[in-house]
């Protein structure tokens, strides 16, 4: 049971360290926003000169400075961008015939959605743990902001972190996946993934603190799973001053967002692998490439 | 038909229907397959023969469990496809049309990935691989990246692909397309190799006429979607009439065909100008008797030629159009099919 799903990982596995091109392309946009727009952009700096750092760390989720409270937003967001390229792989499997084949197996249609959910999910890891590396690097490079993070973080603070890094990789994993199954173009896929990536960026506690948004923005912000993800990783990092719930409260909320995706993912995979054309939305390529 | 399955019938197909839906409000529905009823017996190479858009692929793809028919009865070894589609999977190996395998990865990988999925792992497996890399001529490119691969080398490494787990019984989609003459050649001795040596039954489709003479025991002519005639190629040549004799007179002779047409063994006599064209059962044994007749009748013989039938004959008087009239285009992958049987390059 377990070597056909281990012989799918090792394909995706293969195929990916020949190629490892989105995990690149995963990291420009935050890698970009960590440079230029975190330099640039200091919202300690707006405030009144000779604020107490307190005041400060207030606003800013108990971060020492924006940089760094704007860094994590930036892991989460690195995330989500290397998730965008998790639904890709199933759309060039449909079209070149590779998932046909695969389907022609005794594998089970579970193990085929559940492979690439694993893989990708942990490989869309990757980027944010560079995220994380690269924004301390910046701390120690003169004249330039970085990741500074309290003496006071713990092994556990890490790997509460860290989970909740896994599961939002795992959540948008799972929704471009599901997008993937869907979609019978790359361009189509694309299209949809682009038109979302800055809505859910922006719509998030990613870049800017919620206390200083208009309030109807303070609601949706705060059931974005980035933001629920963010608060996490910000009180692992920063403390948990000044948070309404504790940090077991986002977590539920991430894993319903995660429990939703991974649901729709499977849904959508499972008519997308289904055999019968007439309810397949599968059908009209596949009956398309029969007719030919 | 029942529950019972014939222990030398390894697929049994019982009025097959496939009705695709119309893609969009106002267009028709497409029937691929009307009604197919056919038997496969162990052992045997069949041959489902047809222009494209018969409906070949279509029942392929009911047969592997790919797609559902919309009704009628299937079963590979005695399991229906639609009930039981995963035990029907182990049974099989399927070979597409086109090249599934994995640009990225080198045919060995392809093939242990594939051998995975069935379960299958270990040094067997990978002497296994190394067997079949050899048989199919890749074993110097067996490490090597796939999308380095040469049209002809995807076709061989499709094959093996498919042959990786040892099935017992084959289904092939249009094998042998985008292959060059020896690559076919090649080809149909592997086949056969198997069927011979391995008790392998082969299920393949094919449009490529000569294929089909040449390589398959048993035939289904398949044409929009219904199968017109099933046999041997040699019951199917002569279900048409057998041979035909070509008799050319000198000119101006008497007419030969009264002559001709009450001899034993002969169906037909059509004339056009000095030529006779004369349809029977024995060609060869007929030739003396014709000569000779025509001499004693004064008639000068100039020639007599034995036109043995040909599966396009066998086409032609089934659809009354000719096979390579269809107009069809091979779906090949890369260079195109080296035009053979009638086949129509069309298209850049």
């Amino acid at each position: 049971m377990m070597l056909p799903v281990a012989s799918l990982v090792r394909r995706e596995y293969l195929r990916w360290i020949r190629a490892p091109t989105w995990v690149i392309s995963g990291l420009m946009s935050p890698i970009l926003y960590l440079l230029l727009f975190g330099q640039a952009f200091d919202l300690g700096k707006l405030l009144p000169a000779g604020t107490p750092p307190a005041e400060l760390a207030a606003v800013l989720s108990g971060a020492p400075n924006y940089f760094s409270y704007f860094a994590v937003g930036m892991v989460a967001f690195a995330s989500v961008t290397a998730a965008m390229f998790s639904g890709t792989g199933i759309i060039f499997d449909k079209q070149l015939g590779i998932l046909q084949r695969v389907l022609s197996t005794p594998i089970s249609r579970r193990s085929v959605f559940l492979s690439s959910l694993t893989f990708r999910g942990i490989l869309t890891l990757i980027p944010a743990f560079l995220v994380v590396g690269f924004a301390l690097l910046l701390a120690h490079v003169p004249d330039v902001a970085g990741l500074t993070v309290g003496s006071g973080v713990t092994v556990l603070n890490a790997a509460q972190f860290l989970a909740a890094a896994l599961v939002l990789s795992v959540a948008f994993t799972a929704l471009f996946l599901s997008f993937g199954f869907a979609a019978q173009r790359i361009e189509s896929y694309f299209g949809v993934v682009t038109i979302l990536q800055l809505p859910i960026l922006l719509t998030s506690n990613a870049m800017y603190p919620t206390s200083i948004m208009p309030t109807w923005l303070q609601y949706i912000v705060a059931f974005n799973p980035i933001s629920l993800a963010v608060n996490i990783m910000r009180m692992s990092l920063f403390g948990t001053a000044g948070y309404p719930y504790s940090a077991a409260v986002y977590f539920a909320g991430l894993l319903a967002w995660a429990a939703l995706f991974i649901g729709l993912a499977m849904l959508l995979a499972s008519r997308a692998l289904r055999t019968n054309p007439a309810a397949s939305p599968t059908g009209g390529a596949l009956s398309d490439a029969i007719a030919q | 038909m029942s529950g019972s399955p014939v222990q030398d019938v390894v697929i049994d197909v019982d009025d097959l229907r496939m009705v695709y839906p119309a893609p969009k409000v106002g267009t028709a529905a497409t029937v691929a397959v009307d009604g197919v009823t056919f038997r496969v017996a162990r052992g045997e190479i069949f041959g489902f023969l047809g222009p494209n858009g018969a409906g070949k692929t279509t029942t392929i793809s009911i047969l592997t469990t790919l797609l559902q028919a919309t009704s009628g009865r299937a079963s590979v070894e005695g399991i229906d496809v639609a009930t039981r589609p995963n035990d029907v999977r182990r049974k099989l190996g399927l070979v597409f049309q086109r090249s599934t395998a994995d640009e990225e990865l080198t045919g060995r990988e392809n093939m242990t990935i594939q051998a995975g999925l069935y379960g299958r792992r270990g040094p067997a497996v990978d002497r296994r691989i190394t067997e079949l890399l050899t048989q199919m001529d890749l074993a110097a490119v067996g490490d090597r990246l796939v999308k380095t691969y040469s049209g002809g080398m995807r076709r061989r490494l499709e094959l093996a692909v498919g042959m990786v787990h040892d099935p017992k019984l084959l289904f092939l989609d249009e094998p042998t397309l985008g292959l060059d003459p020896q690559g076919r050649a090649g080809f149909w001795r592997y086949i056969r190799s198997l069927r011979d040596s391995g008790g392998v039954t082969v299920f393949m489709t094919t449009h490529y006429l000569d294929e089909a003479d040449q390589l398959c025991d048993r035939i289904a002519v398949i044409d929009h979607g219904k199968i017109i005639a099933t046999g041997t190629p040699k019951e199917l040549k002569d279900g048409i009439g057998g041979d035909s004799l070509e008799v050319a007179v000198a000119a101006g002779a008497a007419d030969l065909s009264p002559l001709v047409t009450s001899m034993p063994g002969v169906k037909a006599v059509s004339r056009r100008d000095d030529t006779y064209r004369v349809k029977c059962t024995n060609g060869e044994q007929l030739i003396p008797k014709v000569v000779l007749a025509a001499e004693q009748a004064g008639i000068s013989v100039r020639g007599v030629m034995v036109l043995k039938p040909t599966l396009e004959e066998v086409f032609l008087e089934l659809t009354g159009r000719a096979y390579r009239e269809e107009g069809e285009v091979p779906k090949a992958e890369k260079n195109g099919s080296n035009g053979e049987a009638g086949v129509v390059e069309a298209r850049p």
